[in-house]
């Protein structure tokens, strides 16, 4: 973007003029961007203080955590689906994975939640490399059916493998976390740290030179290529980076329940609910799977009597979305302030700048898609 | 000794045979992926969901309103068929010019509410279908099928070459052929491109009101119960790139063959896996499919 911006400046012929507005414009992004970190800041301090209230109770927390899990498994593929344009139908792979590793591991060597969290994340890495690696040519719809073959292979697995005791299930002992025993409260705030952690750790990715190149790639790919950006060795970060955060939300969804059984991770459903929370929230951006993920968890909470209510539900509004605001929800809610904040850019880049505009809005926004 | 070995044949020649009944029942939801991908490139993750609403109708025809199985497969067929028409007006239609990733998330919607749909109205338990599998053994040159499969082989045939002819000699077929090839051209051409696209998920319907009825007998009647034939059929439709017919149909018979032939020698275990290990060895090595037509008009 700074490249373009010096270029057309030294081509007006204006060289003191458009400096000085490249330093205003520079000024309110990191403004921008002050605002946004204290954002989420606020969000985070209001999600540590609200459980300390009176009035919640334990399954509020249980409650919130299954949000945060979701939360946490929608970043991960929005990774792969929204920055880099690799669509996967098959992240539930990838969080049975994480859960197996770390229930596995608590079952037989009765480990800390801590490393459960590490060695799942480190396994659904490995496999996530693995896949990435093997469906290196693959695009568009073919990798979508490849990753949704990857999710039935892996509840074929845990169906029939007799370690993981398909049906029956693994029940596990309470959680410790560094030696301490936790509850439902301390185990909200044991996921909310994982979800701030992913967060940041997102932020930074996406605002690194990896993160360019995985949308370059999603824009582009012949492009992105033609500029240097390798394509192989960046589809394979991207799908383990994807693949280890979505498994850090598989851990905490083993242990939130102390029971797993392929019932549940033998069937795509998960794969379909962590793609839908990506998408309805917006995959290209931060916020896009907080909403996501309160969405695909709070509806069927409401309808808890009506399961198949909400199923319906879900698909019209994923319908909805799809129609009214296919960048997502986060994209639709957030338009009015990125519409002001190009504005401010705009002013500040002055009017004769015609190109300012776009390349601001670019900078500002995650969203472009 | 020889006649161990013998015996041993027509084993192999039963797994064989009835790997082909079940492969011909995924050939029929391969088609409708691979159809209604090339003429609208849209993954169709609801396919096998018109199915499954097929079944449940079936059920409803036969037990409820006491039809004849013939009355009834026509009733399904012409159900799903509308089935189809509805999903392509009120939901495909208006983000037809979307990317892929939209139109397949679209599905994906229509797969939440017909599941909703079905467990809402009929219940998440599992029903038996008033039509029994017939399991009477055919013999067919020392190789025993039951007439159940042999009945499903010969449908699926009958609607194989019935869509053979309707594609290659008919005007509605050759327009869709069109449409395919290049939409634009076709629609400069005066083909109705919109009508062609209805006719499309028209076609999508009807097989899988055919799949419903036909397979219902062997697996139970659920909302999940064609999630697994489903994603077979996706498997089938890659073999074939995505656009090759024949291709489809090759890879539905070689799945239906070789999950039998694993679930018979190495155990049933393995029966589901190797559909998907097929998918992973063949995308992993021949993205293009097996039949090696190119992906036209990529970018």
């Amino acid at each position: 973007m700074a490249m373009l911006k010096t270029t057309t400046g030294a081509a007006d012929g204006e060289r003191l003029a458009p400096a000085a507005r490249r330093q205003a414009v520079k000024r309110l992004q990191a403004t921008f961007r002050r605002h946004d970190l204290l954002l989420y800041m606020a969000f985070f301090a209001i999600c540590i203080i609200v459980p300390m209230l009176p009035f919640f109770k334990g399954w509020m927390a249980s409650q919130a955590s299954l949000v945060i899990i979701y939360i946490v498994a929608a970043i991960g593929i929005s990774i792969l689906t929204g920055y880099t344009g690799l669509v996967s139908v098959g992240h539930g792979g990838f969080l049975a994975v994480g859960a197996y590793t770390s229930a596995l591991l608590t079952k037989y060597f009765a480990v800390d939640l801590a490393v459960g969290l590490v060695a799942g994340a480190i396994m659904s890495a490995f496999i996530g490399f693995l896949l990435g690696a093997i469906f290196l040519r693959l695009s568009g719809a073919f990798m979508a059916i490849g990753t949704l073959g990857f999710a039935f292979f892996v509840g074929t697995v845990v169906n029939n493998v007799p370690i993981f005791e398909g049906r029956d299930g693994i029940s596990l002992s309470a959680n410790y976390f560094f030696g301490s025993k936790i509850g439902d409260f301390g185990f909200y705030y044991v996921s909310l740290g994982v979800l701030a952690l992913t967060t940041l750790f997102t932020y930074a990715i996406v605002n690194s030179g990896v993160g360019r190149a995985f949308m370059a790639l999603r824009d582009s790919e012949k492009a992105a290529e033609a500029s240097g950006v390798n394509r192989v060795n960046y589809r394979i970060i991207a799908f383990t980076i994807s693949a280890a955060i979505t498994g850090l939300a598989g851990v905490l969804n083993a242990h939130i329940v102390n029971y797993i059984s392929a019932e549940v991770y033998g069937d795509i459903w998960y794969s379909v609910d962590i793609l839908v929370a990506a998408i309805v929230g917006g995959s290209a951006m931060l916020a896009g799977p907080y909403i996501g993920g309160i969405f695909v968890v709070m509806v069927p909470f409401f309808f808890e009597t009506l399961a198949d209510f909400s199923s319906i539900l879900k698909g019209v509004v994923l319908i909805l979305v799809l129609m009214f605001a296919p960048a997502g929800v986060a994209e639709l809610l957030g338009r009015p302030l990125r519409r002001y904040r190009e504005r401010q850019v705009m002013e500040a880049a002055g009017k004769s700048f015609s190109k300012a505009p776009s390349a601001g809005a670019g900078t500002t926004s995650e969203a472009a898609r | 000794m020889r006649g161990t070995n013998i015996g041993r044949l027509t084993v192999l020649g039963q797994q064989i045979l009835s790997g082909l009944a079940t492969g011909s029942l995924y050939a029929l939801t391969a088609i409708a992926v691979v159809v209604v991908f090339r003429n609208t490139r849209t993954i169709n993750l609801a396919q096998g969901d018109f199915a499954m609403i097929g079944a449940f109708l079936g059920v409803v025809f036969l037990k409820d309103w006491g039809l004849n199985y013939y009355a009834t497969i026509a009733l399904v067929v012409a159900c799903c068929m509308l089935l189809g028409i509805i999903v392509e007006r009120f939901v495909m239609r208006p983000i037809a010019d979307s990317d892929w990733l939209t139109l397949f998330t679209a599905t994906l919607g229509v797969y939440y509410i017909l599941h909703g749909l079905a467990g809402w109205i009929w219940g998440r338990d599992t029903k038996a279908f008033p039509v029994t599998f017939d399991p009477t053994p055919v013999d067919i040159m020392g190789a025993v099928i039951s007439k159940g499969h042999l009945f499903n082989v010969a449908w699926a045939l009958a609607i194989g070459i019935a869509i053979y002819i309707f594609l290659k000699h008919t005007r509605q077929g050759i327009a869709m052929r069109a449409v395919t090839d290049d939409p634009d051209t076709a629609q400069l051409m005066g083909i109705p491109v919109r009508r062609i696209v209805m006719l499309t998920w028209a076609l999508a319907g009807l097989l899988a009101g055919f799949v419903g009825v036909l397979i219902a007998p062997i697996l139970y009647v659920s909302p999940q119960m064609m999630d697994d034939v489903l994603v077979k059929g996706y498997v089938a439709a890659v073999f074939g790139g995505l656009y090759s017919i024949p291709g489809a149909v090759l890879g539905a018979l070689m799945i239906g063959v070789a999950e039998n032939l694993a679930g018979g020698y190495l155990g049933s275990h393995f029966k589901t896996a190797t559909a998907f290990a097929m998918i992973v060895v063949l995308l992993a090595f021949r993205p293009q499919g097996l039949i090696g037509i190119q992906k036209r008009r990529e970018i």
